[in-house]
């Protein structure tokens, strides 16, 4: 079956390549290809070969484009991947943490596309491949995903420009990556059918009464909480499924590091437990949390606590990304039970 | 102790301990800051309901639950740090000495991190077990290392044996925080060092093993008087030195383990505090321990309250507070005394 399933996909991704072909303007460098990407230009001949997808965003982006086959090498999951790609990632190089730039070359890719950007930054938390400048310099090209764009290269999460963190670039992304690796057909598909499901959900949501919810990361309190701030993916997906992050003001950081004592004082309607990072993690695994928020007295008189409204959840779901309509549904189910079933 | 009159700003008995009255004092005003300073300001009313009249408002439960818990392992660690750094500047005789030199911390720190990447445990009240018993090993390891070879135990052989098994220890932790990244997010945090790791459970916990601390290290001030005269005088004097030393190593591991336990490994107050004992009072062991226990948790409630206020609504962990404002303060000591001469 696989066999069958890698022929199938190497046959759509040879005809798309021939397809983008036929329709380029005649030249010897009919494949060739500029984009910007985060103020920086991405050249390439023809479309990659061999690429490397850093993180749970760039790999389900990957398997979206149907590019499979060309992955070299996947790292960083973040929780099982979607359903959909499960098949196509189980024959995948994966690695549990990020490899070293040694590693990575190790691989020869002719691309590298992070869901991230702290994988280019010094700063990087995960260990880092180096700037993207000196990746271009061997030869590799690379990709980090817009809506995480940092302000120069070689910097980080620290740096993202708040303008950035939209649904329309996640699309401009598809489009540009498309048009990178031939694939604009697939790309299409995958921006309309992405629209037309948060467009669904956010009809659905129109007039609601607009509840406050906080995403919330376990294990890394330290007897503070780390929330996700404006410039997390989660403020556009709680936006679009009709609620506000209750974080949304705190711009300087995607995770920002608060005290209990804040919580407290925000009293968000909704909480998700947002679980990681381990490639077959699911919401399951982060009831122990749930119910951990749920026990501590300190948040008893919380209307999330007394309302139940602590709900397991993974970072994987507010990744910028694929997943965004998904997310959106997800959360539309929690928030508005009675109009998003 | 004639040599106890010859420095400090307070000479002689009366004036230290209307000094040290007076610092009391003002250790009541951190703690009390510490339970009214926060995402909110409270009033000592609000301090005096929660505690007596507790009817589960939110300002009762932030009182209770957290910044009571928060105040009394300031308190707690604060001392336990405070007097283990001074132990360890009078046994080895080492002006730099504190819980980091000696690989107490690190020591502390791995077996932390084993438990709760190899064992799973999670909860704090399971560390305080693995950081004693890694302070332990690591302060015997020490010695045993630093007593190798001629001239048995001397400060600087001890001194050198402790920094090089801290390099060891911290590597492996390293390694191993590396290795597994969840582990690594959970540490990361609890490396840096906060008074809002412990609940209300674990401090009461952390409470006699503190206690047995500080009362087997004031008891040992005479003893230190002794030690700082040199091994071979203080052995003419009388003083059994691998004893004093083998009951101060156990004060240090009971206050550093429990402490780092709490509260993760905090830096500088353990070194600093004891030398501004020393500026104040003189050499004298027998005062320089008690100034210690008091200071130290001003110190780091002082440092908590100012972590809280000035990045809000995030907070600075105490752990990087005290390196921000220990550091220079520390330098000035150095230019100031000349170390050398404990």
């Amino acid at each position: 079956m696989a066999v069958v399933r890698k022929a199938v996909a190497a046959a759509v991704a040879l005809s798309l390549l021939t397809a983008c072909g036929g329709a380029a303007e005649a030249g010897p460098s009919t494949d060739a290809v500029t984009v910007r990407n985060c103020g920086l230009d991405v050249s390439v001949d023809g479309p990659p070969e061999r690429v490397f997808a850093a993180y749970q965003p760039a790999i389900e982006m990957a398997h979206a484009l149907g590019l499979s086959d060309r992955l070299v090498g996947t790292a960083f999951l973040d929780s099982e991947v979607l359903p959909e790609y499960a098949d196509a990632q189980r024959d995948r190089k994966y690695y549990k943490n990020l490899p070293s730039r040694e590693e990575l070359l190790s691989h020869n890719p002719d691309f590298v596309l992070s869901g991230f950007n702290d994988v280019f930054s010094a700063a990087g938390t995960d260990g880092s491949f180096g700037s993207r400048k000196s990746l271009t310099d061997l030869g590799v090209r690379t990709w980090i995903f817009s809506p995480l764009c940092p302000t120069a290269d070689g910097k980080g999460d620290e740096a993202i420009d708040p303008a950035s963190v939209s649904m329309d670039n996640v699309y401009a992304d598809l489009r540009d990556l498309g048009k990178l690796f031939g694939a604009g057909d697939k790309a299409e598909q995958v921006i309309a059918d992405q629209q037309r499901r948060i467009a669904a959900v956010e009809a659905k949501v129109k007039g609601a009464d607009r509840p406050t919810v906080a995403i919330v990361r376990p294990g890394l309190e330290g007897g503070g909480l780390t929330v996700s701030g404006g410039p997390d993916f989660g403020t556009v997906l709680i936006r679009q499924a009709g609620g506000v992050n209750a974080f949304a003001d705190l711009t300087a950081k995607r995770n920002v590091k608060i005290s209990a004592e804040e919580f407290i004082k925000r009293d968000p309607d909704y909480v998700l437990i947002s679980g990681c990072c381990d490639a077959t993690l699911t919401e399951d695994r982060t009831r122990p949390d749930v119910d951990k928020l749920l026990a501590n007295p300190a948040f008893a008189n919380l209307k999330a606590v007394q309302n139940k409204h602590v709900v397991p959840w993974l970072f994987a779901h507010h990744s910028a990304g694929v997943r965004g309509a998904h997310s959106t549904e997800l959360i539309a189910k929690i928030i508005h039970p009675d109009r998003v079933k | 102790m004639t040599l106890s009159r010859r420095r400090g700003l307070l000479h002689h008995s009366g004036p230290r301990a209307a000094g040290l009255a007076a610092a009391v004092t003002v250790l009541l005003a951190a703690v009390l800051l510490s339970l009214l300073a926060g995402a909110q300001w409270f009033g000592p009313r609000d301090v005096y309901a929660a505690a007596a009249e507790f009817a589960g408002s939110d300002t009762d439960r932030v009182i209770r639950y957290l910044r009571l818990p928060r105040t009394a392992t300031g308190l707690l660690a604060g001392a336990a740090l405070g007097l283990a750094g001074a132990l360890m500047q009078g046994v080895t005789r080492n002006p730099l000495a504190d819980p980091g030199l000696l690989g107490v911390n690190a020591g502390a720190a791995l077996a932390v991190v084993g438990a709760i990447g190899l064992l799973g445990i999670h909860s704090l009240t399971g560390y305080v077990w693995f950081a004693m018993g890694g302070a332990l090993v690591a302060t015997v390891v020490v010695h045993l290392v630093g007593s190798v070879g001629r001239g048995g135990a001397t400060p600087v052989k001890l001194a050198l044996a402790g920094a090089a098994l801290s390099a060891l220890l911290g590597s492996v932790t390293s390694a191993a925080t590396l290795l597994d990244l969840s582990t690594l997010n959970e540490f990361r945090f609890w490396v840096v060092g906060s008074l809002t790791l412990a609940t209300g459970g674990i401090v009461a916990q952390a409470v006699p093993f503190i206690a047995v601390g500080i009362v087997l290290a004031l008891a040992l001030g005479r003893s230190l008087n002794q030690l700082a005269l040199g091994e071979d005088l203080a052995t003419a004097l009388g003083t059994r030195v691998t004893v004093v030393r083998i009951l101060a190593g156990l004060a240090v591991v009971l206050l550093a383990g429990t402490a780092t336990a709490m509260a993760g490994p905090i830096g500088f107050v353990g070194l600093a505090v004891p030398h501004v004992a020393r500026t104040i009072v003189g050499p004298d062991y027998r005062w320089i321990l008690p100034w210690s226990v008091v200071l130290a948790p001003t110190v780091l409630l002082l440092a908590d309250v100012a972590g809280r206020l000035v990045v809000r609504p995030a907070e600075l962990q105490v752990g990087i507070v005290t390196a921000l404002f220990g550091a220079p303060l520390f330098i000035a000591l150095v230019r100031r005394r000349k170390l050398a001469e404990l």
